[in-house]
């Protein structure tokens, strides 16, 4: 759909120049400054090419309410939300469309928590925005926009704080990054250097532009896979262009998938730093349930989304959690996607087992998940899914967030996207015939209707 | 307000300030309130509309300090961006540096936000046509357009326009206008100088101007702190903080200017708060010497302007009010210089834009070169009496108004009607002319005569025949 609009639990959401303008910016900008009282805003963007002019809207808009933009410039993600909290901002406003190609551009909204907008504040702000009366504040009261000197300093050093960084050092990992041309091509060798490795990076000069599909998914790799290769290093990190994703390669070059970063991930933090439960989102590998029943905690499932994941980690108070898709979280740091905070738990996994990267692969266990999509109209997607709910209503089902249903060794997921107008079909088994046959299985179901 | 020597009860000057339009959308750009009419929105579909115009051609960008000037300045930035301009960021820069950067620098065009001699909560952009004047008219009725039908043609994301920044654009300015200029002279003059530039975008710049032309610079409200020190319109009121020093500290002449820098007004080493409408004719007195040609103004400008021009044997054409029209009519007329009674000058040879910098050396030339005082320059000019006035009443019915007075002729006996900008009315020894205002619900009379009972009898008689018809 190339005029496509998306306004949802993960922000606003369009195509630069099409859908997605800056006289939109300016207005959710404004409404975001009337939402949230006055005070300071962060104000933070991806290396997009049309981040600076949308970041121009939001300070515009910002400043009409009479908010003050605190301007981070190109800062991942993560650190953006790490800074609202740090800061004591009255919220934050993320310029990322994160993983989608390059033509798409995001607002996505942070409260004064440092936490994207839950569903029920979503719901109140955009409620302000649909009014459209936003607070207008006189002359003498509009405020300058501060630059932020060294917006990484705080992030960094908390998780720096975090891991073992002398047992790290002493390691002296080659790493490989794949910066996706993002904000890890301005962060993420200063970064991985203070933690004594020798770094080598692809995808490090920002264009505006991604050179490969932005998701860090197994087939979008081989540039990082032939960098590991050549420069014979200990494991390739790829992150994709806001910095909250990480996708692994071992050291032979091969990706091992994104959710063995959640799984090594939470067996690091639980082994290493705290025991507790164990949040993912339901279309997580249970590759990441065996490492941590293994360990002896329990897993609970959230919905899809980021903000959904996090707040069932506050409200458990996990230990460690993540989304399948390599968004590792780790409250103790900042509870959100960090690919920052991801690297330094695997390189502190890696230095304190002594192991290679294909060993612990091994280590765990090994499933084959099959993701498929159907581009499909929203009311359609209604009837399918209460199809599917009837197809299997005497397996173990959740119904948090489509229909999720349990087969013990076996999983299937069914739901609508917040980003797309897909239905998203996964499915995970111990072998990939099994898992194919269960995507098969439902999409017969669906041909039938 | 100017406070009325005749109190006329509800319309009464002294104690009616007619409440300001909180929108004003026109062929220049566009004015309005901040906290009400001036919203970022309305600022970033103007500057859209702008570059669609432009078709992707890139564009200057200067602000000048006030508050929301830096928030319109994002808004603007974002505009141009979308359509796909690259942006040459000036930064604080008075408009005149701006108007004159533009050809400079093969720029399409540029915008220029500035609350100019507008007061504290009202800001505008103005819109910056390729030779570096405001936009022609009907040209800026394109760019209206294509606002109103938000018709705007949006750059693809890796075509938006990118944003560079441009730094010492000064030195070219001040080197160009040093080379206009007798600076030998001015330099062995060594005038003491007090500047005003009541904290806008000009304060910056006073500095190197002082250096340019080796005055002793006494500055005041040169902060460019967005604080709004003073009225910003350069006129005697306005000038008393400078006269007030220079009673203490001698200086050989004061000048306020307004925070665009588009607009000066003089006081002389006795302290004498000279009217704005002098600025002009001091200016042609000195220029029109060197070389004569024809002098474009506005209809409502003291009849000065016409005996200085006349003393020199050049040609006055008169135009609409407001810089548009008076560059418009300085291009059409190859014009030698051109200006408003408002404290506005433009030399096309060394910038079209209104350039108080400009005015400032140019008068502090004429002292020079002709060895005179600031207080002698204004004693050369035949001196006459302006009378401004205004009576409330919606626009609508203002024109309305004004057409009726058009038809009668009792109030006006002999007097000669042009109707080229509102109505005027050309007397022997004066002329009167009424226009409804462009941004308050007001008709605005200046008369002006030899005597002021003569001027003030005048307005006197338009003023009640006006509120009878509003």
């Amino acid at each position: 759909m190339k005029d496509y609009l998306k306004v949802g639990i993960s922000g606003v959401r369009g195509i630069a120049g099409e859908t997605f303008t800056p006289q939109l910016a300016s207005a959710f900008a404004r409404a975001f400054g009337s939402y949230g009282g006055r005070g300071s805003v962060l104000v933070g963007r991806d290396t997009r090419a049309s981040g600076e002019m949308f970041e121009h809207a939001v300070i515009a808009g910002l400043q009409s309410t009479g908010c003050q933009p605190i301007l981070a410039g190109i800062v991942p993600t993560p650190t953006l939300l790490f800074l609202t909290r740090q800061l004591a901002a009255r919220g934050g406003i993320a310029i990322t469309a994160s993983h989608n190609p390059a033509p798409w551009n995001a607002l996505k909204f942070i409260d004064d928590t440092g936490l994207f907008l839950s569903l029920a504040r979503a719901g109140e702000f955009y409620d302000v925005y649909h009014q459209g009366e936003f607070k207008l504040v006189p002359e003498n009261e509009i405020p300058g926009a501060t630059v932020l000197a060294d917006p990484m300093a705080g992030h960094i050093a908390t998780i720096l704080n975090y891991v073992d960084t002398d047992a790290i050092r002493r390691a002296h990992v080659r790493v490989a990054v794949d910066c996706c041309n993002g904000v890890g091509a301005l962060h993420t060798r200063p970064f991985l250097e203070k933690l004594g490795c020798e770094v080598f990076t692809c995808g490090d000069r920002i264009t505006g532009d991604f050179e490969r599909d932005p998701e860090p998914a197994p087939e979008n790799l081989a540039t990082l896979s032939a960098l590991v290769r050549d420069h014979r290093c200990a494991i390739g990190f790829a992150q994709d262009p806001d910095g909250d994703r990480l996708a692994l390669v071992n050291e032979d070059g091969v990706p091992i998938g994104e959710d063995l970063t959640v799984a090594f991930a939470v067996r690091q933090v639980l082994d290493h730093h705290v025991r507790g439960p164990v949040v993912v989102h339901l279309s997580t590998s249970r590759c990441v349930r065996a490492v941590a029943e293994a360990r002896g905690v329990a897993v609970h499932l959230s919905r899809i989304g980021e903000i959904n994941v996090t707040e069932k980690i506050l409200a458990i108070g996990a230990a460690v959690g993540g989304e399948g898709n390599g968004g590792i979280i780790v409250p103790a740091i900042h509870p959100c996607r960090d690919s920052f905070a991801g690297m330094a738990i695997v390189l502190e996994l890696l230095a304190t087992t002594k192991k290679s990267v294909s060993a612990l692969r091994a280590e765990t266990p090994s499933y084959f998940m099959v993701k498929d999509k159907l581009t499909i109209r929203s009311e359609a997607a209604v009837g399918i899914l209460r199809a599917i709910r009837r197809r299997y209503e005497k397996e173990e089902l959740t119904l948090i967030d489509g229909v999720h249903v349990d087969f013990g060794d076996r999983w299937l997921h069914v739901r609508m996207s917040n980003t797309e107008p897909v239905l998203r079909l996964t499915a995970e088994a111990p072998d990939e015939a099994r898992a194919r046959a269960l995507v098969n299985d439902v999409r017969a179901e669906i041909a039938k209707m | 307000m100017v406070p009325s020597p005749f109190p006329l009860h509800r319309n009464c000057a002294a104690c009616y300030r007619p409440p300001m339009r909180t929108l004003r959308l026109a062929s220049f750009g566009v004015q309005g309130s901040i906290g009400d009419g001036l919203t970022p929105d309305i600022v970033i579909d103007f500057a859209a509309a702008f570059g669609t115009f432009l078709e992707r051609a890139p564009v200057l960008v200067g602000r000048d300090t006030r508050q929301s000037s830096r928030m319109l300045h994002s808004a603007v930035l974002s505009g141009l961006m979308s359509t796909g301009c690259n942006v040459i960021d000036l930064g604080v820069c008075p408009t005149p540096m701006l108007q004159f950067c533009v050809p400079e620098h093969g720029a399409a065009g540029a915008i220029s936000i500035s609350g100019g001699h507008s007061p504290m909560g009202i800001n505008a952009i103005q819109l910056i046509g390729g030779r570096g004047a405001y936009i022609e008219p009907v040209v800026g009725e394109t760019v209206l357009d294509i606002y109103h039908a938000r018709d705007f043609s949006y750059a693809p994301w890796n075509q938006i326009g990118k944003v560079s920044r441009l730094q010492d654009f000064s030195r070219t300015y001040f080197d160009r206008l040093a080379a206009l200029l007798d600076v030998d002279a001015i330099r062995k003059a060594a005038f003491t100088v007090v500047i005003d530039p009541v904290n806008g975008a000009g304060s910056p710049y006073i500095r190197p101007f002082a250096e340019c032309l080796g005055l002793r610079l006494i500055p005041v409200n040169d902060v460019a702190s967005g604080h709004v020190a003073r009225d910003p319109e350069p006129r005697p009121r306005n000038a008393r903080q400078v006269a007030a020093l220079m009673q203490h500290i001698p200086a050989d002449i004061g000048m306020i200017s307004s925070s665009d820098m588009g607009r000066l007004s003089v006081v002389s080493e006795i302290g004498e708060t000279a009217s704005e409408e002098y600025t002009l004719p001091i200016i042609a007195n000195h220029v029109l010497a060197k070389r004569t040609g024809v002098v474009v103004t506005n209809c409502c400008t003291t009849r000065t302007v016409d005996e200085v021009a006349k003393r020199h044997r050049a040609t006055v054409v008169k135009a609409r009010v407001g810089q548009a029209f008076i560059s418009s009519a300085l291009a059409d007329e190859n014009g030698v210089l051109g200006g408003e009674g408002n404290g506005s000058v433009a030399l096309p040879e060394f910038n079209r834009g209104f350039d108080a910098f400009l005015m400032m050396g140019l008068i502090l030339e004429a002292m020079a070169v002709r060895r005179a005082t600031a207080s002698a320059l204004i004693a050369d000019l035949p001196r006459y009496h302006i009378v401004k006035q205004q009576v409330a009443g919606e626009t609508h019915r203002g024109y309305r108004a004004l057409e009726r007075m058009a038809e009668s002729t009792e109030w006006r006996e002999d007097g000669t009607l042009s109707n080229l900008d509102g109505l005027r009315v050309d007397w022997p020894d004066g002329w009167l002319h009424l226009r409804a205002s462009q941004t308050a619900p007001i008709v605005r009379i200046i008369s002006e005569a030899e005597t002021i009972p003569v001027a003030e009898a005048r307005a006197l008689t338009a003023a009640r025949l006006l509120e009878h018809l509003l």
